[in-house]
């Protein structure tokens, strides 16, 4: 008799982008701390960027002397993204040729978004990144099988590990709780408001109206995919609700920052409102940096909305996903379901890339409070932080990019006029709410708990 | 035996994304929020492969 497939279990650990995301990011941290307590300056010099520029022979004279370490930096790159996407199982004869367009792509998009004119406009790289992958893929047409090496999640899920180096865990414990509170209020209303639009008002099923729920509420598409797997729902409406949530996304990249900056908004709570109110972690945090980037202040927005998204909302998917599907089985389908779902779920649907950002805080808080106020800014601000913080700058416009070179508007499911209708109400009430309660009752605590 | 085992059962990544368009663009197959969900191609549902109904039939999914 055949025997049954085991599950994937700790097979996860090399199958699974998230903890390659974990190694790579707190590898890159520890390097850093080897080479600041071993005062060598190699990780310094291999972070570079492309400065701001106004004149172009600054823009020649900075290429000309770092060539060598562009050059080295996309070998440290390309090996280790090689490597591990290798292992996931992507054919290297795509990802190879497809990672270096992205590379040099990501050189042009810093350079577009580091030119003074255009970036004092809110032209900043991640922008510029967004627009010129969207322009690529939806009026060129790259060939599909590129899209090996534009892998949105896996950038910015190792950006994010990245990012926990420069958020210190002290503010994670204080304002953590506080974040979890403010989403989730956020998140049942919306979810909610589109389950009820969707179902009792528009008469779609329900478990099209959960997964429609969920992608508006939650972490998007991730989300959608993960209640949609436990209320098992059809295929088309998953591919409805990814359509919905990816147009909507891209919307909200451009609405809130441009909207926030109209109003003249501080940088916190807005990272506090795009936490709460954009749909996706990679075009959350495109939308946080385009806004911090625009007003001067990235770490104020970057942090607020790392602590709404990644702690308030993006960690409890598991839960979610493990409460639909018992619904699912105990009141949607009583005949159908033989096994309930078992809540060991929770931790393999748990996105395990936030203990990279745990771990990576943690460490750096734990080797700052060595050092008094002056020490951190003077000593391990530019020497420990500066190199971790510019090779995140890469590992997000790696994203940034893909995104936009992922998006084809034209291959996104139709939605029909119900399902629409039923997810934008969901995102109007989800935007004013957001609004209301990051700018306008807790705006001083975000602007007072980021400035630490 | 689950739906890991029926032959109308596909979850390789690579597949996934191919079948649901756009999943790459913000999320992805092969990260841990997707778990080992797949394709039914006999139903057209999306599910995990921790049940099993009465289509079930054992095999190798081929697609």
């Amino acid at each position: 008799m055949e025997e049954p497939k085991k599950p994937m279990g700790w097979k996860e650990l090399y199958l699974k982008e998230d903890w390659w995301a974990i190694y790579l990011g707190l590898g890159i941290v520890f390097a850093a701390i080897l080479f600041f307590y071993t005062g060598n300056p190699f990780l310094k010099s291999l972070s570079v960027l492309p400065p701001s520029w106004t004149d172009s022979s600054k823009l020649i004279e900075h290429f000309s002397s770092q060539i060598g370490w562009y050059a080295l930096q996309f070998i440290f790159w390309f090996i280790i993204f090689a490597i591990s996407t290798r292992i996931l199982g992507f054919r290297q004869s795509e990802y190879i040729p497809s990672f270096i367009f992205l590379y040099i792509l990501s050189i042009l998009t810093f350079i577009i978004g580091e030119y003074e004119p255009l970036s004092k406009n809110g032209f900043e790289a991640p922008l510029v990144a967004l627009i010129l992958g969207l322009a690529i893929s939806n009026l060129i047409k790259l060939p599909k099988w590129m899209d090996a090496g534009f892998r949105v999640e896996y950038y910015i899920k190792t950006g994010i590990v990245l990012l926990g180096a420069t958020l210190p865990f002290t503010l994670i414990i204080w304002a953590g709780p506080i974040a979890f509170m403010q989403a989730t209020i956020i998140s049942v209303v919306t979810c909610l408001t589109i389950y009820f639009v969707a179902h009792k008002l528009f008469g779609l099923d329900k478990r099209f109206g959960a997964v429609l729920g969920v992608g508006a509420a939650i972490c998007g598409v991730s989300a959608a995919i993960a209640v949609g797997g436990a209320v098992k729902a059809k295929k088309e409406h998953v591919s409805i609700t990814i359509a919905l949530v990816t147009v909507w996304a891209i919307v909200m990249i451009f609405f809130i920052p441009y909207f926030s900056r109209f109003l003249n908004l501080h940088p916190a709570p807005v990272g506090a409102w795009v936490g709460s109110s954009e749909f996706a972690d990679a075009a959350g945090f495109a939308a946080a940096v385009a806004y911090g980037k625009m007003v001067g202040n990235e770490e104020a927005a970057v942090r607020a909305f790392t602590l709404m998204k990644v702690i308030g909302r993006d960690i409890w998917l598991g839960i979610w996903s493990f409460a639909f599907a018992l619904i699912a089985c105990l009141k949607w389908e009583k005949e159908e379901c033989e096994t309930p779902p078992r809540a060991s779920e929770i931790w393999w649907r748990f996105p395990k890339f936030v203990l990279g950002f745990f771990i990576a805080s943690v460490v750096i808080t734990v080797i700052a409070s060595q050092y008094s106020l002056a020490e951190f800014d003077k000593v391990i601000k530019p020497e420990l932080v500066k190199p971790i913080k510019s090779l995140r700058s890469w590992a997000f416009i790696f994203c940034f990019l893909s995104i936009g070179l992922t998006t084809r508007f034209r291959e996104l499911a139709s939605a029909g006029k119900k399902p629409f209708w039923a997810f934008t109400i969901g995102v109007i009430v989800n935007v004013i709410l957001g609004f209301v309660l990051s700018v306008w009752v807790m705006g001083n605590f975000w602007i007072s708990k980021t400035a630490q | 035996m689950t739906c890991r085992d029926c032959r109308y059962f596909n979850n390789n990544p690579a597949f996934l994304e191919r079948e649901l368009p756009g999943l790459n663009a913000l999320s992805s197959a092969y990260g841990s929020t997707s778990g080992e969900n797949g394709i039914c191609s006999k139903r057209d549902i999306y599910l995990s492969p921790v049940t099993r109904c009465k289509d079930f039939e054992s095999g190798e999914n081929k697609q």
